[in-house]
């Protein structure tokens, strides 16, 4: 085979790299031949994540980006190793684990060394008195709670990509569960790290529940997407496996009073597992059996753990949603969204019509949540070509919401596929900014989102950017990413 | 057309309120989906599925043994129905020797089946990838590991190099010629011939429970399990139409075997060829289950010591094709004394030993590795003796034991067991 049956959309600025072989000899020398490859069949698998727009490449054939090598380590040391020689060839390095980000995070756009974590997949410890379990970082999320599961236990982190996702990718990414309104996000269930810094040093930070020992070090390296460090070993909090769990759903005919019913129950410090509200489309889309739920707004919630708790969670999240014109529709649309929730087929279906999709999730505080939300559909609706754009509301905190929208169009005839998704991403976005939101709750920044790193951030952006420099100075460790806008440069525009 | 319409029902008002061009544009994408993406060609590859495989974001590949054995993104799912689907368009020419490692990825796979549990879609990718074979036969770019197997069923008419049912005699195992009256055919696996002391203790199960049985090993041969994986259909029907005549000649209406996938392949691959027998098949288990429900084994020894603690291996053919995980569990739990731990992942979540499918000839190591996972799975239950009802399961576990652990672990069958204590 040869790669050229292929189009290479990022096919610019990639590094050159004079000895290959001598290149592959030394990573073999670190992990063994073994573990090392530069074979067509395996730098094709590794191309892409799942970043929705690659899929679509992926049935036309196109190739997001080729890696030159693939290194699969067992040890921090190794890893530690790799760094050192990939600083002195000034070669890139991606980490990579699973493969699930959707914002292009892991595309080795300048090709380099795909450094693969999967094979840093033990559970090494829970400890049921502090209540955390310490496992390395490249563990599949479903194959980590399963083991949680079976001893009694729940990690708590159950996002819609558990069965494709790994702890360490959870960490890069700053991620979020569908349970987080109970258990957190993953910084709030991180309690101490091993990573391996850009040029080869080993760092631990130890496990404690709470320290007053300077600066939250460990917190710069939750979120940072592969470019400051590869998290090796975490531990995290668990708890035990709940008791019991009600499940609750009530239809609401508006979307502002679902938000208020949520933010009423969130404000009487009842924290249910799950809560998603769907708005009318996306009820009728999901939830289009249930008769009571037509055209209104659909809201599912999951209360877990003692029973006491659980049943008191349960009266005072179903009274006020009464008092704020639900309708209750029993645990059946729960149910519904338990066996659907990994039902994902979406993502094969919509590129065989040439149809450009995408899901942005952005973050928002309660007192501009509704006419963040309005404001976000009535700018997209505009956009020709959009045929549909929606959300639901799926993290929630006492002060804020994480909002999930979902669109899909064909582009018109004088613009090209990544020129529609990009107008769309961009008018999303500019309307969050404007109205002080910030563009990801939890998907991250990655390739596609860097283009709007310096709004979101401001001024502080520049002090990031020096921790970059200072931590990655040959700038080695995933490049293009979260700090510099090559999504254009790259892209099909 | 369809299910489609059906399934995208909602979209209605959508397409309804799109405005004209964009819906002009849509409305040739539907039309034009099939030539698109789906061309008519001279293939059997089941195209679609490949397509609804390689987009998905590879929702079963935690349960996947083969990538959970090579710890590699070249063996998911996902990629491997990307690559069936290059293949099947022309985008990788599988004639093309320089793109052999991509045809072999088509094979590595050990049919386990866990995919089809996590499946949005609820198929199996192996059953995506013998469609991608399919293809790849006609052509003629079988890979040679599969067409040494093929040679071996056509010279010995078993997956060996000699007629490993020739060797009973040598292997102290009695045959029983049938009188064409029998109420039971013993259907023994070739590789249960690997494990002549399982093959001993289901024949004098059998016997003890007066049933009255034929085993016919002078005239055994294969029941084309491995033709079928590989997808060569010619030979797999030759030895199918063989298996009837054996089967029916028996007049036995019930065939039991000592292999899953035998009882797989007997009636559900059978079926799909076009091969009817009129018989019940089912695995010696379930009959052995019954057998003892019915009284017809009595427990009369006490269990010895090492083996009062056991873990359950369910072979993944009898627990996600054959659906049975309750007979071994039935059977176990009618020993006296007998303290049973079950692995976590169990049942129809049970993990495969490696040696199911086509992967042990195609990468044997990667078939090794999984075989090492699972015994280290068993062994995390803390017995040393670990049950199952496969001669595969008990081939593949074997390579998964280290050194170390060969004189502590004990991989038997149900039979076995019960031959201590009955």
């Amino acid at each position: 085979m040869n790669l050229e049956n292929f189009e290479l959309i990022y096919k610019e600025n990639r590094v050159k790299i004079k000895d290959k072989a001598k290149i592959k000899s030394k990573l073999g020398e670190i992990v063994g031949n073994e573990n090392v490859s530069d074979k067509e069949i395996d730098i094709l698998a590794y191309n892409k994540d799942t970043t929705l727009i690659t899929l679509n490449w992926t049935l036309e054939g196109k190739i997001a980006a080729l890696p030159d090598f693939i290194v699969w380590p067992e040890t921090p040391e190794q890893i530690s190793s790799i760094l050192r020689l990939a600083n002195e060839e000034k070669i890139p390095v991606i980490p990579f684990s699973e493969g699930s980000g959707v914002v292009g995070g892991a595309i080795p756009i300048y090709g380099g060394i795909i450094l693969d974590m999967k094979k840093f997949n033990k559970i090494l410890e829970i400890n049921d008195k502090d209540l955390t379990v310490t496992c390395e970082a490249g563990i599949n999320g479903m194959n980590l709670e399963r083991y949680l599961n079976a001893k009694g236990y729940t990690g708590g982190h159950i996002p819609q990509s558990l069965y494709t996702s790994s702890v360490g990718g959870w960490i890069a990414h700053r991620a979020a569960g569908q349970f987080s309104s109970k258990y957190g996000k993953i910084e709030d269930i991180v309690m101490g790290m091993e990573l391996v810094l850009p040029q080869g040093d080993i760092i631990k930070f130890k496990t404690i529940a709470r320290a007053s020992t300077g600066p939250q070090l460990d917190k710069l390296f939750i979120g940072n997407e592969g470019t400051l460090g590869i998290v090796t070993k975490a531990t995290l909090k668990i708890w035990p496996y709940p008791e019991k769990r009600a499940l609750i759903s009530y239809a609401f005919p508006t979307f502002e009073d679902s938000l208020e019913a949520t933010r009423q129950i969130l404000r009487q410090q009842i924290y249910p597992a799950v809560i998603r509200i769907y708005d009318a489309d996306e009820t009728n889309r999901h939830f289009g059996h249930i008769e009571k739920a037509k055209d209104k707004v659909m809201v599912v919630f999951v209360c877990e753990g003692i029973e006491r708790l659980v049943d008191l969670e349960e009266t005072i999240t179903r009274e006020t949603c009464e008092k704020n014109n639900g309708i209750y529709c029993g645990e059946a649309p729960v149910e519904h969204w338990f066996e659907t929730r990994f039902k994902v087929t979406e993502t094969s279906s919509t590129p065989t019509f040439k149809i450009v999709a995408d899901t942005i999730e952005i973050g928002f505080l309660w007192d501009k949540a509704a006419d963040m939300y309005h404001s976000v559909i009535e700018a997209t609706k505009k956009i020709q070509g959009v045929m549909m754009m929606t959300a639901h509301v799926s993290h929630f905190y006492p002060n804020g919401v994480g909002f999930y929208f979902t669109f899909a169009g064909i582009p018109p005839k004088e613009k090209t596929d990544f020129e529609f998704y990009q107008e769309v991403w961009n008018c999303v976005v500019k309307t969050v900014l404007d109205m002080g939101g910030t563009i990801s709750h939890h998907h991250g920044i990655g390739l596609n989102r860097a283009q709007w790193m310096p709004v979101e951030w401001g001024k502080s952006f520049d002090t990031l950017k020096s921790i970059k420099k200072l931590l990655d100075p040959n700038n080695i460790l995933n490049p293009g990413k979260v700090y510099e806008s090559a999504w254009k440069e790259g892209g099909r525009n | 057309m369809s299910d489609i319409l059906d399934k995208y029902k909602w979209m209605g008002p959508i397409i309804q309120k799109m405005d004209r061009d964009i819906k002009r544009i849509f409305m040739k994408n539907f039309r034009m989906r099939d030539k698109n993406f789906f061309p008519e060609g001279d293939y059997k590859a089941d195209v679609k599925n490949l397509v609804n495989c390689m987009l998905c974001p590879n929702m079963c590949r935690f349960d996947c043994g083969t990538l959970q054995a090579a710890n590699s993104e070249t063996m998911s799912p996902a990629y491997k129905a990307r690559i069936g689907y290059y293949l099947t368009i022309g985008k990788i020419d599988p004639l093309d020797p320089s793109n052999k490692e991509f045809i072999d990825l088509m094979y590595k796979c050990s049919n386990e089946e866990s995919c089809k549990v996590w499946c949005p879609f609820e198929f199996s990718v192996v059953s995506l990838l013998e469609t991608v074979r399919d293809d790849l036969n006609d052509k003629g770019v079988m890979p040679d590991y599969c067409k040494e197997q093929i040679k071996k069923l056509k010279k010995t008419n078993t997956i060996e190099d000699h007629n490993i049912y020739e060797t009973y005699k040598e292997k102290g195992i009695e045959n029983i010629e049938t009188d064409g009256k029998d109420d039971v055919y013993y259907y023994i696996g070739c590789e249960s011939m690997k494990f002549p002391e399982v093959v001993k203790a289901n024949i004098e199960i059998l016997k003890k429970a007066g049933v009255k049985f034929s085993t016919n090993l002078e005239k055994k041969v294969c029941c084309g399990g491995p033709a079928f994986n590989i997808r060569d259909l010619k030979i797999a029907k030759e030895l199918a139409n063989k298996n009837k005549e054996l089967i029916e000649n028996t007049g036995a209406k019930v065939v039991v075997s000592d292999c899953p996938g035998c009882i797989e392949t007997l009636s559900t691959r059978y079926q799909k060829a076009g091969i009817e027998i009129d018989v019940k098949f089912i695995h010696i288990v379930q009959y052995i289950k019954d057998l003892i429900d019915n009284g017809k084994i009595n427990f009369e020894r006490e269990i010895p010591s090492e083996y009062k603690k056991v873990a359950i291996h369910d072979p993944c053919l009898l627990a996600r094709n054959l659906n049975d995980t309750e007979s071994i569990r039935a059977i176990l739990n009618k020993v006296p004394g007998i303290e049973i731990i079950e692995p976590i992942y169990n049942k129809q979540y049970t993990h495969c030993c490696g040696w199911s499918g086509t992967v042990h000839w195609a990468e044997k190591n990667i078939a090794i590795k999984e075989a090492t996972n699972r015994i280290n799975e068993l062994k995390e239950t803390g017995a040393s003796v670990f049950i199952s009802a496969c001669p595969e399961c008990e081939l593949g576990l074997a390579y998964g034991i280290s050194e170390n652990d060969k004189e502590k672990i004990k991989i038997i069958d149900v039979s076995e067991l019960l031959m201590k204590v009955i």
